[in-house]
């Protein structure tokens, strides 16, 4: 459960995220909003990138903002980047250990990431270097990345960005079946809607980085500001 | 959509004896088994004259190999590698000449206070990269010009600068085990095989990965539990390391050593022939070795200037960059890649 309280952050005079209070207490969570709403703003706080000026973040009771970046990783927060980041000169097996080096003792690595690459079905191309990937290969390793040694929230920056509909379907169906197969819970930001909708059952929506309304995915989508908002419609 | 096809929903591995991480031994073992048929050919083929020019580029490559680390790995451009090597070069006759040791305690202490100077050098890639860092590597290695201009290289006189003063130059004592020329070589392609094997293990296992994540971007590797500090620092401070060792082992062949050998150009021409011999496979810093040292000698042999080289070099640089990024080593190994998918049918139309 992810519980936000009173977060402003303050670039100069702009403040992308203020006055911020909310709790996410789905499996898989969605972040919607306009350009500019400030969700990779928060998922930056989150993630120890950015300090915000004044606020509280709680993940499963624990505070958040005390822990450097470094130590949210070791504490089992993931995240992916709206470009993908697959190291090219690196097998995919490699770029899952590059992340498992720093989060789990040596004996427990080449469970967790074998574990990780049969979970996101690359296993058959494990040893395949990174530039050799396609795509929707490289947001695989992505995810298996964020699934290696024992992970308590995964947030995930557009992972369906440039891929098709029946890849992005399969990337669905991973990420739904994180929370039972890790224990892990998942914030998604995405602008496709569609995919929000069929992944989240719960949704938060920022608007001007104020908090536009939060609940379950359904009644967010269909909420006459949200659609004004974010959908365009009036 | 191309990922495998495997159902999917719960995690479908389960762990087995059978699951194995791909060994890095047998890399290692190559550049062991390279390094012997190259050392073995060199020293029997080899008059006086090319065993010394051959030497001299075997201990140089052992720096290339560092300053490999910091651009294949990194992407940092350090240009002061070359007075590194001078670093250690100095302290490896400062220490022998005053103490008398085995001559691996003044290699060592060379080394050491190369990676120490290596690490204080590599401060400025905590915040820098690119052009600034080139430009601030590159005024360091001027610095270290002016200081070995005005000291000098100690050449076993008495107190701390251990100037003879005209009383002749006293010479660095090879090892006890390598006092000959033939000897001393074989000694020489010993330490850079081990060199190289200590790097190339860096790269295939956690430092390399550690050092891959930082170079597609700090954020990633941070977000990855990378200590960013930490594993720059010790870049530098390993690549440091062999360069001292590369000084003294240069030290070691002639028995002394010329301060003027260690200008700031020649940091830029070591950097540019890193590029130009590969920087990404373990056998592109013997390659930038040999070009440094080789070519030049092969050119004074047939009775050219071997001052040419640098019109040379700049022309195999520009070549590089613009359409080998990964050197004379990547292309070799890009063919041997290709011909052995020949030889197993695997070729693809």
């Amino acid at each position: 459960m992810i519980e936000l309280t009173n977060i402003t952050v303050r670039f100069g005079g702009i403040k992308p995220i203020d006055q911020l209070t909310a709790t996410l207490k789905a499996p898989v969570a969605g972040l919607i909003g306009p350009n500019g709403a400030g969700k990779t703003t928060l998922l930056n706080v989150l993630s120890g990138f950015v300090k915000p000026e004044e606020g509280s973040v709680l993940v499963s009771g624990v505070p958040l903002l005390s822990l450097s970046p470094l130590n949210r990783v070791k504490a089992g927060l993931r995240r992916s980047f709206q470009t993908e980041q697959v190291v090219e000169d690196m097998s995919a097996r490699d770029n899952l250990y590059a992340i498992a080096d720093h989060v789990l003792p040596a004996a427990e690595r080449t469970q967790s990431v074998e574990t990780a690459l049969s979970f996101v079905r690359l296993t058959a191309v494990a040893d395949v270097m990174g530039a050799r990937l396609n795509l929707f290969q490289r947001r695989l390793v992505e995810l298996g990345k964020c699934l290696v040694g024992k992970p308590k929230l995964i947030l995930l920056d557009e992972p369906a960005a440039g891929l098709t509909d029946e890849e992005g379907a399969v990337l669905k169906d991973l990420v739904l079946a994180i929370p039972q197969a890790f224990g892990a819970q998942v914030l998604v930001i995405d602008h496709d809607v569609e995919l929000i909708r069929a992944m989240c059952s719960e949704t938060m929506v920022l608007d001007y980085g104020r908090l536009l309304v939060v609940g379950p995915t359904a009644e967010v989508l269909e909420n006459e500001s949200v659609r004004r908002a974010y959908l365009g419609e009036i | 959509m191309n990922a495998e096809a495997v159902p999917m929903t719960q995690p479908q591995h389960s762990m087995s004896d059978t699951i194995r991480r791909p060994t890095v031994a047998f890399p290692l073992l190559l550049i062991v088994l390279t390094m012997a048929i190259f050392s073995v050919a060199v020293a029997f083929l080899s008059n006086a004259f090319w065993l010394s020019a051959c030497t001299s580029a075997v201990a140089l490559s052992l720096s290339v190999t560092g300053l490999a680390v910091l651009y294949g790995q990194l992407g940092l451009v350090s240009l002061c590698q070359f007075a590194l090597v001078g670093v250690g070069g100095w302290v490896a006759l400062r220490i022998g000449h005053a103490y008398h040791p085995p001559f691996e305690l003044s290699m060592l202490a060379g080394g050491v206070v190369a990676a120490l100077v290596g690490l204080v050098f590599g401060i400025p890639a905590l915040r820098l990269r690119g052009l600034y860092l080139a430009l601030v590597t590159l005024m360091l290695a001027g610095t270290f010009q002016t200081i070995i201009s005005a000291w000098g290289f100690p050449d076993g006189g008495p107190g701390f600068l251990g100037r003879a003063d005209g009383a002749g130059r006293a010479m660095l004592a090879r090892p006890s085990m390598a006092t000959g020329a033939t000897a001393y070589f074989l000694y020489v392609c010993a330490m850079a095989t081990l060199g190289f094997v200590v790097m190339q293990w860096h790269k295939l296992a956690k430092p390399g990965r550690a050092w891959a994540l930082i170079r597609k971007g700090e954020t990633v590797a941070v977000a990855s539990g990378v200590n960013v500090l930490t594993y720059k620092a010790w870049a530098f401070a390993l690549s440091g390391f062999f360069a001292g060792i590369a000084g003294a082992l240069l030290a070691g062949n002639v028995g002394q050593l010329d301060g003027r050998a260690f200008s700031a150009f020649e940091s830029l021409n070591l950097f540019a022939l890193t590029i130009v011999g590969g920087s990404y496979n373990w056998f592109g810093a013997l390659i930038a070795g040999l070009l440094l040292r080789a070519v030049p000698a092969l050119l004074t042999d047939l009775g050219i200037d071997g001052y040419v080289t640098i019109g040379i070099f700049g022309v195999a640089l520009f070549h590089a960059l613009a359409t080998a990024p990964t050197g004379i080593a990547g292309q070799i190994s890009a063919l041997i890649a290709r011909v052995g998918r020949l030889f197993s049918g695997r070729e693809a139309a």
